[in-house]
């Protein structure tokens, strides 16, 4: 099932897809790290974003639609973007890596760690790829 | 520009060269006014190692500036292992010291009667005697100088063993293990008897408009901070692309054999940076700071660490997963003063034809050339500095070593000068890159693996296409390659995401210019078309255009299994794009003079 970006549902949908994707459990196998998401308005997009993502081990342990940064202080990953950027990234318009390496989609946190695990990161993409129907 | 300092070794005479303003506007400085410098004096006859070869480091006009990444300078000539055009770019502090001694190239000729090496300290000269320092390593040697002359803050160029024995890729350091690696000007270097050049200078650097330059480069290096790769790069050095690239099937293995290695994750750089990594080095005014400070368990100082070419060069390429042995062979490599790339490359051709039975024990000193033999390797790494028994034959590179055993069809190089290690059955614009680099087989004159990899250049028209495309790729190549020309003029690092247009601003303010973007481009465009003509003058044809037989194989395993480039298609769209002779090769008559190239134009078509 896919749903409308950004949205609560989509989010939820997300992580439904997560846990039953095989293909995802096994390249995920190795990962640990939350991600947090931090999204800046523009375009339709009119108040800032944020939604949180827990990645472990191939699954997806919980997600949270709209919490503050300091809900999660420790998230091992705060990805941030413009509105365009990201949904561009989403309906496979931008490439993710291209999205990173350009810093279109900043990244904080272990670059060594991301860099090791990029199968993983592309695939988490995949399937949010999946998930997006539409974009608001 | 300030002054070039022309100074003979056989006369032991100096004399101040003025740059023509006209070629200052042409090709702005670095690699590309040094082309413009060197043009009539490499020609066909000239000897590389000879008395007559120049040698001109040459500064950008950023150098020293504390811009982004430009703390670099290039130094140039002729290639002894290629015959072709050669530059090699270093960073360090030693350029941005002989700046402010007043000085914006040293442009070397002749030969010293005994080794020497240069003392310049502001617009005093001197030649010394360096019989006591021939033979030092290059870390010993720059000791040696500055404790001798005795000026705080002098900066020493040095070239090893390597350098003096002219092993052909030997290399020219500088500080903290900073390296022009590439293109063996280091023998160009010992073949002068030249051992080192030591500068101070207390001047301030020219800028044109400094008050505008130094906003720009706060913006531009607050930028570069906080940029994706320059984090990458920051965190886990340039090695840490190797675990991507193993997933691509863009790392050489096994000699460029194979497209995966099952030791990736213990010689990559996220391994070094949890294991054995105590500092990071920068060159002067760099914010990314890619160099490695290692310690290993059994050292009792610390010492550099290898980047990406060294850690794939003496690992994946020769199947050793010790990553405490690839931290001694760049540090011995180092040492003896040359290019980890090509003694690693070369090394890996004595392996494969070792594998093949084409060599024995008998020409290996006895040595067994098992692949993942980490003795072997260090043997082999101290034959090559002393030109000892097969060391004398690897130190003249790869494409000699296999001819000399009846198989240079085997060595993988271009021109003379071996692949660095970016598969392009991975990343398919490196084979354009390798095939047309000036220098050969280069990747630092357009690293389209990053582009490949995703780093696509919106502002100068280069969109991201899939890694494997090939003829569509051409025409973006070549604007890669104009565009990283650029970066060697200037002299910028290409590790730094600096956009093309921030250049062109930084550029303008520091030399009082007006460009545009295009002016950049065009620039850009014009010196690498001049590099052409060189090497063409000097015999280079379209015949000359290509790769080795290993790398049009496709490969059997890995994330790039299967895929075969097409080179005749990439080439024949990318001369479309260049405006060069589909027959010859050569630059165009037509597009000669339209950027400007009229002499060049006579030259090459009269």
């Amino acid at each position: 099932m896919a749903a409308i970006f950004p949205s609560e549902e989509w989010l939820k949908e997300l992580e439904i897809q997560i846990n039953v994707d095989e293909r995802y459990s096994e390249v995920a196998k190795n990962w640990e790290g939350d991600l947090f998401f931090s999204i800046e308005p523009e375009g339709n997009l009119k108040e800032k974003l944020t939604f949180y993502i827990d990645l472990w081990h191939g699954k997806c342990r919980k997600v949270t639609y709209q919490p503050k940064p300091e809900d999660y202080p420790a998230s091992a990953f705060i990805m941030s973007a413009t509105y365009n950027n990201i949904t561009a990234v989403l309906t496979g318009k931008m490439n993710p890596m291209t999205a990173m390496m350009t810093s279109k989609l900043k990244v904080k946190g272990s670059m060594g760690y991301m860099m090791r695990n990029v199968p993983t990161v592309l695939d988490f993409v995949r399937v949010a790829q999946s998930v997006t129907k539409e974009i608001v | 520009m300030q002054p070039i300092l022309k100074i003979d070794l056989t006369t032991g005479k100096n004399e101040e060269y003025k740059i023509p303003e006209q070629w200052e506007k042409d090709f702005l400085g670095g690699a590309s006014l040094a082309a413009r410098i060197l043009y009539s004096s490499l020609t066909p006859e000239l000897d590389a190692l000879s008395p007559e070869a120049p040698l001109l480091f040459l500064m950008g006009p950023m150098t020293g500036t504390s811009g982004p990444t430009t703390g670099r300078f290039v130094i140039c000539g002729k290639g002894p292992a290629t015959g072709l055009w050669a530059e090699s770019n270093i960073g360090g502090f030693w350029g941005p010291e002989l700046r402010a001694a007043g000085y914006d190239g040293l442009w070397i000729t002749g030969k010293a009667p005994e080794p020497v090496y240069l003392w310049l300290n502001g617009n005093s000269l001197e030649l010394r005697k360096a019989a006591h320092l021939w033979g030092d390593n290059t870390y010993t040697t720059q000791d040696k100088v500055k404790e001798e002359v005795g000026e705080k803050g002098t900066r020493v160029c040095v070239i090893g063993v390597a350098g003096e024995k002219q092993v052909l890729f030997a290399s020219i350091m500088c500080d903290h293990g900073r390296m022009a690696g590439r293109t063996g000007m280091g023998a160009v270097m010992g073949s002068k008897n030249l051992k080192a050049i030591a500068v101070h200078g207390e001047n301030e650097i020219p800028i044109f408009d400094l008050k505008t330059y130094k906003n720009l480069r706060s913006e531009s290096n607050r930028k570069l901070r906080d940029d994706n790769e320059a984090k990458i790069i920051r965190e886990i050095g340039t090695g840490g692309v190797a675990n991507y690239a193993e997933y691509l099937g863009s790392l050489p293995v096994q000699y460029y054999s194979k497209g995966s290695f099952e030791g990736i994750d213990a010689v990559s750089g996220s391994k070094m940076t949890e294991s054995i990594l105590v500092g990071r080095s920068a060159c002067q005014g760099c914010v990314i700071a890619c160099g490695r400070v290692v310690k290993l368990p059994t050292d009792k100082f610390k010492r550099k660490g290898p980047e990406h070419e060294t850690m794939v060069g003496f690992g994946a390429n020769l199947l050793n997963d010790n990553l405490e042995s690839i931290v001694d062979m760049g540090d011995l490599c180092d040492r003896y003063g040359m290019d980890t790339i090509s003694a690693s490359n070369t090394i890996g051709l004595a392996f494969r034809l070792y594998d093949l039975g084409i060599i024995t024990q008998k020409d290996t000193d006895g040595i067994e050339l098992t692949w993942g033999n980490v003795d072997a390797i260090e043997q082999l790494v101290r034959k090559i500095g002393a030109r000892d028994g097969i060391g004398d034959l690897l130190a003249q590179g790869s494409k000699r070593f296999g001819a000399h055993f009846n198989a240079e069809e085997e060595a993988v190089q271009v021109n003379g000068l071996e692949v660095a290690y970016h598969d392009p059955r991975g990343v398919s614009g490196m084979a354009l890159s390798y095939a047309t680099s000036p220098r050969g087989a280069c990747h630092n004159q357009s690293d389209y693996f990053f582009v490949d990899f995703g780093h696509s250049q919106e502002k100068i028209g280069i969109e991201f296409l899939p890694r494997q495309a090939q003829a569509e790729k051409s025409q973006y190549v070549a604007k890669h390659q104009d565009w990283r020309t650029m970066f060697n003029a200037m002299v910028m690092c290409i590790f730094a995401n600096v956009e093309p247009d921030e250049q062109t601003q930084l550029i303008n303010a520091a030399c009082g210019l007006n460009w545009t973007m295009e002016d950049l481009m065009k620039a850009g465009e014009r010196a690498w078309n001049l590099k052409r003509a060189i090497n063409n003058r000097m015999g280079l044809t379209r015949a000359n255009d290509k790769l080795p037989k290993a790398l049009l194989e496709p490969l059997k395993d890995g994330g790039s299994a299967g895929f075969e480039l097409d080179l005749p298609g990439m080439l024949y769209s990318y001369y479309e794009a260049r405006g060069w002779d589909l027959e010859t090769g050569k630059p165009s008559r037509e597009k000669l003079l339209e950027l400007g190239l009229d002499d060049i134009a006579k030259d090459l078509w009269n």
